[in-house]
C-alpha cells in the first residue's frame, strides 16, 4: 500500500531563513531513507535535508536560493508500507486527537463507563514491534496529568514515540523506569483517574488502551475504527438497512440487543441452526467492527484477508468459480478449520510392483483393462485399513466416540475441467486388482463427462489423492470430512537406498498420509503408513483375488 | 411558571398512554398523564375492548346452554336483566380502571385530567387552563367513532360506546358497518335476543379479511340474523315515533326497513388534529394520523406518537408495544418498534383471528407462499365443544418452510393465534412447529397439524402431500 507523506524541514536549531544551496533530487526520483534530499547552508555549516522514508519523490517545492524554517513542508514522498509502519521521528505528527479504543464498546447493560478511579495505563498495539526499549519516562509518582500528556518515550529500530494518556487523573504510581522493554498490554503506570466531563453512552472495558502518538499505517487493512469523540460507537457502525434488518432470522430478544449495539441484522450470517442470528453472532459482529476487522468476518469469528483493489496493479479481469469449486471449497475450508490436520509422509518401495504391472499391463489391456498403479495402491489401503480400523472411521457428533464402518468404501481425487471430483468404489475390499482398475477407469471416465451420479459420489470411508501421474515428491491432502483420514500420492522416483551392505536403486513412492488427530494419533499414523509400504512391496499379495 | 412541570408528559391514558407513563416512569422518568375522562384506561378499558368483552361472554353462555338442548340438558329460555348486566359489566371496567389508579400511584405518575393542547413544543394548556412544561411528551390521545353526517339527532342512533349501554334492549336493531366492532356488537344483542341487521357498504364482511375466514362465521351467523346486505348503501335515516327508518340502496337490500335502535360502527377516526399539534411543530395529517420513525419520534424528536394516532391498525396491542418503545427511547434507550406482526381477532362467535401474512396480501404481493389448511371437524376438542366448523390455515416461505402468517376461526381463535405469532416472530418453521408437542386434546393441536401437514408427518388426516 502507498501512502504519501509530507517532507518537512527538520528542527534547525536556532537558525532562521536558512538557504537552500542544492536540490538534489527531482520529482519521480526513488529515493531511500537518509538519502539526501537538498542541501542547506548556515553560516556555519551545509547540512542535508534527509529522506524520512524509502519512497518515492511525489513533488519537491524547494529550488535553489529558496529560504527555508524549521517545520516548513517542501514536498511529498510516496512511501510503501508493507506492514506495519511506524513512521520515523525525522517526521513530525501532531496527535490526531483520536482515541482508538479498542475494548469492547458496550457491556450489554449500557451503562455508563468506568472512566474515573484507579487504572492501569498501558502500552498501546505497537505493530510488529515487541520488546520495545522505553528511553525516558516522563512522569512521577504523584504527577497531575491531562489526557493526552505523555507517559513515556518507548524506541523502536525505526521511531521514537510517546504514549500519550489516555486519561487525566493523578500518576499513582509508575511501574516502568528507563531501559524496560515493554510491549503491547503491559503495563506502565496506575492512575487515579479523573472521569470526564462528558462520557460516552455506553461503557469501555477496565482495560484503557492508549493511542500511539504516531498514526498507525497498516496495509490494506481497513481503518481501525476510531472514536472521534466520547460518544456512541454505534456511529462507527453501518447504518441500518430497515429492509433487510425486519427480515433477518433473528428473535425478539436478538433484534433488541442489535438495536441497542446499533448492529444492521442484515449483514450477519447466523450462526445458529437454519442460519439463526444469535446474540453472540451480534456482539462477534461488533467485536470483528472494533478490532478491525472486515464486516463479513462474522458467523464463524474468523478474521479476513485483506481485500484488495487489484485494479490499482494492473488489468485483472473476473472469472466466476465453477459450480463444483463453489460446492468444494467451503467443504474443504470447513475441514480446513475444524480438524486438528497432521500429515505423515513415507516413501514406499514399488519395484518389484512396478516390474510386476508392466508385466501384466499388456495382457489386461488385452482385455480392455487399464491396469494402473493406483489399483494396487487402493488394493493396498484396503489392507492397511482392515489392519486399522479407526482410520476407516468418523468421529461421532458430539465428539464422544468413533463410528466404525465395517464397510470399505474408496473416494479417490479425481482432475475434472469443472474441478476436484471425488468418485466413489464401493466395498473395495470385495474387489481385486483387477475389479478396482476397471472401476477406477469407468468412474474416472464419467466423472470427466461429468456423468457421474449422486451415490456414485457418496459414502467414502477413505480417500486416496494421486497426483503421481503429474509429479511432486510430497504434499498434505486435506482430509475429506467426516472421513478421518487421505492418502496423497506423488510421483515415485528412483532412489539409491541402502540395502545394508550397499546402495541399491529402488521404485520408492512417496505417501503422504494427512489424519485428523483427534481420532488418530502419530503412532498410529506411521504404523499405518509402514504397513501400507509393506503391502506396497508385496505385489504378489496384492494380486491375489480378493475374499 | 407552568402549573406542572414534567420531564415526560404523556396525553391520554388508554392502553398506549397508561402503559408509556408507567414504564418511562420505571425507568425513572418523572412523569406526568393527562387524561380527558374521570377514568384511566381510554376506549380500550372503558368503552371498547374489555366492557364488550363482558358482554360477549354474556352472549356466549346464553348460546351455549342453548346449543346444549340438542344434546340432553335444556334450560328453557334464559330470563335477561339488562340492568344488572350491565352493573356487571361495569363492575369489570371499574375493578380494572381502578387498578390503573392504583398503579400510576405506585410509581409516582401525576395524573391530571382535562383535555390537553400544545402551547409550544415545550408546553401545553388543558381546558381547564392549568399548563404543563414538558421537556419530552408522547401522543396518546387515540381516535374516535366516526359518526356518518347528516343523520338525525336521536337517542337510539348509536355508537359503539352507546351500544354497550343495553339501554333499553332493542328488539330490532340495524349494525351500519360489517366491520370487527359491529359484528361483535351484533353478536352481543342477537344472543340477548334482539333481531339484527347488518349492513354493510362493500362487498363483503370484515373487508380485508380472507374470504375463507368469513364462511364459518357466516355459517353460524346467516340463520340467527334478520339480514345481511352486503354492497349496499344506507342512502338515508328519519327519525320516527315507532323507529328509525332507514332507506338502502342495494340489490339485496329491501328499500326501507324500520329499527328501533342503529348502531352505527363505520370505522374510527385518530385523533391527531385535536391538540393543536402543529404548535409543536408536529406534522399532522388531514386524517388526523401523526407519522412516526421506528423509535415512535414524530418530526419533532423530542415529541412521540403512539397507538391509534399513527399509521398502523388501531389496536391496543399495538398501542402498549409502541408505549414501551416510545417510553424506552424517551428515556434514553435506543429501543425501536421491530414486531414484524401484529395479530388481528374478532371476538365474535365463531372467533375469527389472523397473524402475519393473509393469504390475500400473499397473492397481493406475489409471495411464493403454500397453504396448510386443517378443519377443525379432525379436531376431537372441537367435536366435544360441538363447534367443529372451524379451521386453523397456516401460510409457508416455500424456500424457508417457515411460517409467514396464520389464520384460525373458531371458539379461542384470539387465544390460539398467540402462538403463531410468536413462531412468526422466532422464525420458526414447520418442523419447529409441528415438532413442539401439544397437548391433547386441545384446539391448539389444529396448529401443530397445519404444520405437519406442511411437513408432511400428519396422521390425523389423510393429505395429498404437500412436498
Amino acid at each position: 500500500m502507498a501512502t504519501t507523506i509530507d517532507i518537512i524541514i527538520p528542527d534547525l536549531g536556532d537558525f532562521e531563513d536558512v538557504e537552500v544551496i542544492e536540490v538534489l533530487v527531482k520529482a519521480g526520483d526513488t529515493v531511500a531513507r537518509e538519502d539526501g534530499l537538498i542541501t542547506l547552508e548556515t553560516d556555519k555549516a551545509a547540512m542535508d535535508v534527509p529522506s524520512p522514508e524509502n519512497g518515492t519523490i511525489e513533488v519537491l517545492t524547494a529550488t535553489e536560493g529558496d529560504k527555508v524554517n524549521s517545520g516548513d513542508v517542501i514536498g511529498k514522498l510516496t512511501i510503501e508500507v508493507s506492514d506495519t509502519v511506524v513512521i520515523a521521528p525525522a517526521i513530525r505528527y501532531e496527535p490526531t486527537g483520536d482515541t482508538t479504543v479498542l475494548a469492547t464498546p458496550a457491556s450489554a447493560d449500557g451503562k455508563a463507563p468506568k472512566t474515573g478511579g484507579v487504572q492501569t495505563l498501558v502500552v498501546p498495539d505497537l505493530g510488529d514491534f515487541d520488546d520495545v526499549e522505553v528511553i525516558e519516562v516522563l512522569i512521577a509518582n504523584g504527577d497531575e496529568i491531562s489526557e493526552e500528556d505523555p507517559l513515556v518515550t518507548l524506541e523502536t529500530d525505526k521511531a521514537a514515540m510517546d504514549v500519550p494518556a489516555i486519561v487525566a487523573g493523578r500518576i499513582e504510581s509508575v511501574l516502568v523506569k528507563v531501559g524496560d522493554k515493554v510491549s503491547k498490554g503491559s503495563s506502565l503506570a496506575i492512575i487515579e483517574a479523573v472521569a470526564r466531563a462528558e462520557q460516552p453512552d455506553v461503557a469501555s472495558d477496565a482495560t484503557v488502551v492508549l493511542a500511539p502518538r504516531f498514526p498507525e499505517v497498516v496495509a490494506d487493512a481497513p481503518a481501525p475504527v476510531k472514536q472521534q469523540a466520547p460518544q456512541s460507537p454505534a456511529r462507527e457502525l453501518p447504518p441500518i438497512n430497515e429492509a433487510g434488518f425486519s427480515r433477518a432470522h433473528a428473535s425478539p430478544s436478538v433484534r433488541k440487543l442489535a438495536r441497542e449495539l446499533g448492529v444492521d441484522l442484515a449483514q450477519l450470517n447466523g450462526s445458529g441452526a437454519k442460519g439463526r442470528i444469535l446474540h453472540d453472532d451480534v456482539r462477534a459482529f461488533v467485536k470483528a467492527i472494533l478490532t478491525g476487522q472486515a464486516a463479513s468476518a462474522v458467523g464463524g469469528g474468523l478474521p479476513k484477508t485483506p481485500s484488495i483493489d487489484y485494479s490499482k496493479f494492473g488489468e485483472i479481469e473476473s472469472q466466476p468459480l465453477t459450480r463444483i469449486q463453489k460446492i468444494s471449497g467451503p467443504r474443504l475450508q470447513a475441514s480446513w478449520i475444524n480438524l486438528p490436520h497432521v500429515t505423515q509422509h513415507d516413501l514406499a518401495d514399488i519395484t518389484d510392483l512396478e516390474a510386476r504391472r508392466q508385466e501384466l499391463k499388456g495382457p489386461a489391456k488385452e482385455r480392455g483393462i487399464p491396469l494402473t498403479p493406483l489399483a494396487f495402491i487402493i488394493k493396498a489401503v484396503v489392507a492397511a485399513l482392515r489392519e486399522f480400523p479407526t482410520v476407516n472411521s468418523s468421529l461421532s457428533d458430539d465428539g464422544k466416540s468413533l463410528v466404525l464402518k465395517n464397510y470399505i468404501h474408496i473416494g479417490f481425487a479425481a482432475d475434472t475441467d469443472q474441478g476436484l471430483m471425488v468418485p466413489v468404489i464401493r466395498d473395495a475390499d470385495q474387489k481385486d486388482v483387477y475389479e478396482l482398475a476397471t472401476e477406477l477407469a469407468e468412474l474416472s471416465a464419467a466423472a470427466r463427462e461429468g456423468k457421474l451420479k449422486t451415490p456414485q459420489l457418496q459414502g467414502a470411508s477413505f480417500t486416496v489423492s494421486s497426483l503421481g501421474g503429474i509429479g511432486g515428491t510430497a504434499f498434505t491432502p486435506i482430509v475429506n470430512a467426516p472421513e478421518v483420514a487421505i492418502l496423497g500420492v506423488s510421483r515415485s522416483s528412483m532412489q539409491p537406498v541402502w540395502n545394508g551392505s550397499k546402495f541399491a536403486p529402488r521404485l520408492m513412492l512417496p505417501l503422504s498420509l494427512s489424519y485428523d488427530h483427534r481420532v488418530v494419533d502419530g503412532a498410529a499414523a506411521v504404523r499405518f503408513t509402514t504397513f501400507l509400504g509393506q503391502k506396497l512391496s508385496d505385489v504378489e499379495d496384492l494380486l491375489r483375488a480378493a475374499p | 411558571m407552568a402549573d406542572h412541570q414534567a420531564q415526560l408528559v404523556v396525553i391520554g391514558a388508554g392502553p398506549g398512554g397508561y402503559t408509556a407513563a408507567f414504564r418511562a416512569a420505571d425507568l425513572g422518568m418523572d412523569v406526568v398523564l393527562v387524561e380527558r375522562w374521570d377514568t384511566l384506561g381510554g376506549v380500550c378499558l372503558n368503552v371498547g375492548c374489555i366492557p364488550s368483552k363482558a358482554l360477549l361472554h354474556a352472549a356466549k353462555v346464553i348460546d351455549e346452554a342453548a346449543a346444549m338442548a340438542d344434546h340432553g340438558i335444556a334450560f328453557g329460555k334464559p330470563r335477561i336483566d339488562a340492568p344488572k348486566l350491565r352493573d356487571w359489566k361495569n363492575a369489570v371496567v371499574s375493578k380494572l380502571t381502578g387498578g390503573l389508579t392504583q398503579l400510576a400511584k405506585q410509581r409516582n405518575v401525576r395524573v391530571v385530567h382535562g383535555i390537553a393542547k400544545f402551547v409550544s413544543a415545550n408546553s401545553l394548556q388543558l381546558d381547564n387552563g392549568e399548563t404543563i412544561a414538558f421537556e419530552k411528551c408522547i401522543i396518546a390521545a387515540g381516535s374516535e367513532s366516526i359518526m356518518l353526517p347528516g343523520l338525525p339527532d336521536d337517542r337510539r342512533i348509536i355508537d359503539s360506546t352507546g351500544a354497550l349501554e343495553l339501554d333499553p334492549l332493542p328488539k330490532r336493531m340495524l349494525v351500519v358497518g360489517g366491520g370487527i366492532i359491529g359484528l361483535e356488537m351484533a353478536c352481543v344483542y342477537s344472543a340477548l335476543g334482539t333481531d339484527v341487521s347488518v349492513v354493510e357498504l362493500l362487498d363483503s364482511l370484515m373487508p380485508g379479511t380472507d374470504s375463507d375466514l368469513l364462511r364459518p362465521f357466516l355459517k353460524i351467523v346467516k340463520p340467527r340474523y334478520e339480514a345481511i346486505m352486503t354492497s349496499t348503501k344506507v342512502t338515508g335515516m328519519r327519525s320516527t315515533v315507532p323507529g328509525i327508518e332507514v332507506t338502502f340502496e342495494g340489490k339485496n337490500a329491501p328499500e326501507i326497513g324500520v329499527y328501533d335502535r342503529v348502531l352505527v360502527a363505520v370505522g374510527r377516526r385518530a385523533n391527531g388534529d385535536q391538540l393543536a399539534a402543529d404548535k409543536a411543530g408536529v406534522d399532522v395529517s388531514d386524517r388526523g394520523v401523526i407519522s412516526v420513525d421506528k423509535q415512535m419520534r414524530t418530526n419533532v424528536p423530542h415529541i412521540f406518537a403512539i397507538g391509534d394516532l399513527v399509521p398502523g391498525p388501531m389496536l391496543a396491542h399495538k398501542a402498549t408495544h409502541e408505549a414501551k418503545v416510545a417510553a424506552e427511547v424517551a428515556a434514553g434507550e435506543k429501543s425501536h418498534f421491530d414486531a414484524r406482526t401484529i395479530p388481528s381477532v374478532a371476538y365474535t362467535d365463531p372467533e375469527i383471528a389472523w397473524v402475519g401474512l393473509t393469504e390475500t396480501e400473499a397473492k397481493e404481493q406475489g409471495v411464493d407462499y403454500d397453504l396448510t389448511k386443517i378443519p377443525w371437524a379432525a379436531s376431537g376438542r372441537a367435536l366435544s365443544l360441538g363447534r367443529a366448523e372451524g379451521f386453523t390455515k397456516l401460510l409457508w416461505d416455500k424456500k424457508t418452510e417457515r411460517v409467514l402468517g396464520g389464520a384460525i376461526v373458531g371458539p379461542n381463535a384470539g387465544d390460539l393465534i398467540a402462538e403463531i405469532g410468536l413462531a412468526i416472530e422466532m422464525g420458526a418453521d414447520a418442523a419447529d412447529i409441528g415438532q413442539t408437542v401439544h397437548p391433547h386434546p386441545t384446539l391448539s393441536e389444529t396448529v401443530a397439524f397445519a404444520a405437519e401437514a406442511y411437513a408432511g408427518t400428519l396422521t390425523d388426516l389423510y393429505m395429498p402431500k404437500k412436498r
